[in-house]
């Protein structure tokens, strides 16, 4: 009862005032603005382009007339499947080949069987393989691939897929934006979650109001958690609006439309990128209730909060332009979903990497309530000079 | 430390005990100059024991810094002794400082009320801190708002209060879970005649009531109106305890705090 008391003042306090929320569902609009405007920069007039896909498919199954079904439905769109062997590619070495120099879109490859081993697969037996060629220099390629690795993604979880770019020199501009939307995201959630959790935290101890609550019968926990809960929810609405400002303006940041940039991320990538978010929020707000409970003063806070942002982007460009960081950024806190959102967005995901930083998270920020009810209970931070 | 095993198993009518209490702070090197001293810590409270009893008025006297605060602090459980205990209803503040809380009423300037919110939802947030039941929290703040005259800025926002009005709230929200307990920091500091009027007033409507006080003020006119016991500190010491009468021997209590002051300083004021 003491914990839902709290909750909702917390709550009272945000909603009864049009600022705060203004601020929470600005930086989805910032995100929205700013990616439509550097994607129509970067990919000019790409979002009406016409495309005209040939490629080559070696073996047969059903995702293939998929995958023709959905290029019907993007306007301006056709694409012609070639089986091999062709008359202009024989072999699969040679289809490789054309798409490499661009002379076709992409290739396709089934293990022998495919549609039928796919049920035998789920039944234990061998596992098919289906593969995706394409070549990212080119936008048309880039596009079916994007496409068609989204459609073949949620075909079935019981083949082996694997998806080649034959880019040498891979577009920087594009994977620049790869890298940077996580990045980008998590400076985004860790701006809503500053403005509300320092005024709350840091500001009611400054004011010294915070002290009036301790004076009552609540847990120390209960207080911590009446902080971190309520603000997490409020955080996460400014998460969600940069998460919608994020998935409205891919589109435009990839150059095609957005049924194809969502199918290129998939159902399943959209729900693990909104679950990262969902874990980093409690952990954002809670390292910045930490922090405002340390300080003496919003200032003060604001000071230990910036360096804890600057912190922060540095950890998520490193996992964003270095290659070959290990498996252990797994259990490095926000880090372990910046890396996890990059793997969601380059078509590399990793289930158990979405679900093992989501629940580290979680875990990090139980741990960091506890140590936010024991700086409450403690006299020195609560109220030395 | 207080030696039963049971603690104040004695609790009986009297609701405060307060055995040896010691409290000590660190100062940094700019209070340390502030000081005038070379010592790294202050010694704010130094063996402090007294009783108050049910139904009474406790005073704790004492010019600034000499440790009225910081003991009434402890009483409240908002920092822990270094060295003895109290016990409030029989509940020791370091080791059951929640019973404590629940038993307690406390009222300083230096506990603010949210500026955003109002006195009426105030008064409900911390009813329901103190887990006060929705029907008698309503009745008691019917009863409480029309006493202050509250009821008529019952909705409106605290930020808007005149200080006399934001005194009456705080007093009001202080005790909305009718504590047994009262305990007031300075309780008339900063308030116009009139409110400190009412203040007073209603310390004496809550000791009818059967209420224990403790107040902290360096006013002497406040102890002589209010209080049934008084505690003098000096320099973190009691320097006399007990009822006014026996206290004051026929003498005014500011003759003879001074006189008691002269007496531990060895110096006139």
């Amino acid at each position: 009862m003491k914990l839902l008391a709290l909750m909702k003042k917390e709550f009272s306090r945000f909603f009864g005032d049009p600022k705060l929320l203004i601020t929470m569902i600005l930086p989805g609009v910032l995100i929205y603005l700013i990616y439509t405007i550097m994607g129509s920069a970067i990919f000019g007039g790409s979002e009406t382009a016409q495309y005209d896909f040939k490629v080559y498919v070696s073996g047969e199954s059903q995702a293939v007339q998929l995958i023709d079904d959905a290029v019907g439905k993007q306007e301006g769109w056709t694409a012609e499947f070639v089986y091999l062997p062709a008359e202009d590619a024989e072999t699969v070495g040679q289809a490789q080949e054309k798409v490499r120099n661009g002379e076709a879109d992409a290739l396709l490859t089934f293990s022998e069987g495919f549609d039928d081993a796919l049920a035998g697969a789920a039944a234990g037996g061998p596992v098919p393989t289906a593969d995706l060629y394409y070549n990212s220099e080119s936008d048309a390629s880039a596009a079916f691939a994007s496409l068609a690795g989204g459609i073949l993604d949620a075909y079935g979880r019981t083949f082996s897929f694997t998806m080649s770019d034959f880019a040498e020199a891979a577009d920087i501009a594009r994977g620049v934006m790869a890298g940077l939307l996580p990045f980008l995201i998590v400076v985004f959630i860790f701006s809503s979650c500053m403005s509300v959790t320092l005024e709350s935290v840091a500001g009611e101890k400054e004011r010294g109001t915070l002290a009036t609550i301790l004076v009552t019968s609540a847990r120390r926990s209960d207080i911590a958690l009446g902080k971190v809960l309520p603000l997490s929810c409020v955080s996460l609405i400014g998460a969600a609006s940069s998460f919608l400002g994020v998935v409205l303006s891919l589109p435009t940041l990839m150059g095609m439309s957005l049924d194809v940039a969502v199918a290129g991320v998939g159902a399943l990538g959209y729900f693990f990128l909104f679950l990262l978010i969902v874990s980093v929020v409690p952990l954002i707000v809670s390292a910045i209730a930490a922090v405002s409970t340390l300080s003496r003063t919003v200032k003060e806070a604001s000071g230990y909060t910036g360096m804890l942002m600057i912190l922060m982007m540095v950890f998520s460009l490193v996992s964003a332009f270095v290659q070959g960081i290990g498996g252990w950024v797994v259990a490095v806190p926000v880090l372990n979903a910046v890396a996890a959102m990059q793997g969601v967005l380059t078509g590399a995901m990793e289930i158990w990497k979405c679900l093992v930083s989501f629940g580290l998270n979680l875990v990090y920020t139980a741990l960091l309530v506890f140590v936010i009810a024991r700086l409450l209970s403690s006299e020195r931070v609560m109220f030395g000079k | 430390m207080l030696s039963t095993e049971t603690p104040f198993s004695d609790f009986g009518e009297e609701v405060v005990r307060a055995e040896n209490l010691r409290k000590t702070f660190t100062l940094s090197r700019k209070q340390q100059r502030l000081e005038h001293t070379d010592f790294p810590r202050k010694v704010a409270v130094d063996g402090l024991s007294f009783s108050a009893y049910r139904g009474e008025i406790y005073g704790l006297l004492g010019p600034n810094g000499a440790g009225k605060t910081t003991t009434l602090r402890i009483l409240s459980t908002l920092i822990r002794p270094d060295s003895g205990d109290a016990a409030v209803c029989g509940h020791s503040v370091t080791r059951e400082p929640q019973k404590v809380r629940d038993t307690i009423g406390f009222m300083t300037s230096e506990l603010k009320l949210e500026s955003f919110f109002t006195p009426s939802y105030l008064f409900d947030f911390f009813g329901a801190m103190h887990g006060v039941e929705k029907g008698a929290l309503a009745e008691r703040k019917k009863e409480l708002f029309a006493r202050f005259g509250i009821d008529r800025f019952a909705e409106v926002r605290v930020r808007d209060l005149s200080t006399g009005m934001l005194q009456k709230v705080s007093l009001v929200i202080s005790i909305v879970h009718d504590p047994s307990v009262v305990i007031f920091d300075e309780p008339t500091n900063g308030l116009d005649v009139l409110t400190a009027k009412v203040v007073t007033d209603f310390l004496l409507e809550l000791k009818a009531m059967g209420k224990s006080i403790l107040l902290s003020t360096h006013i002497f006119s406040l102890v002589e109106k209010l209080c049934d016991r008084v505690g003098i500190i000096i320099d973190g010491k009691m320097a006399a305890d007990g009822t006014l009468a026996d206290v004051c021997g026929g003498m005014s209590i500011e003759e003879k705090f001074f006189e008691i002051y002269r007496g531990v300083k060895g110096e006139t004021v």
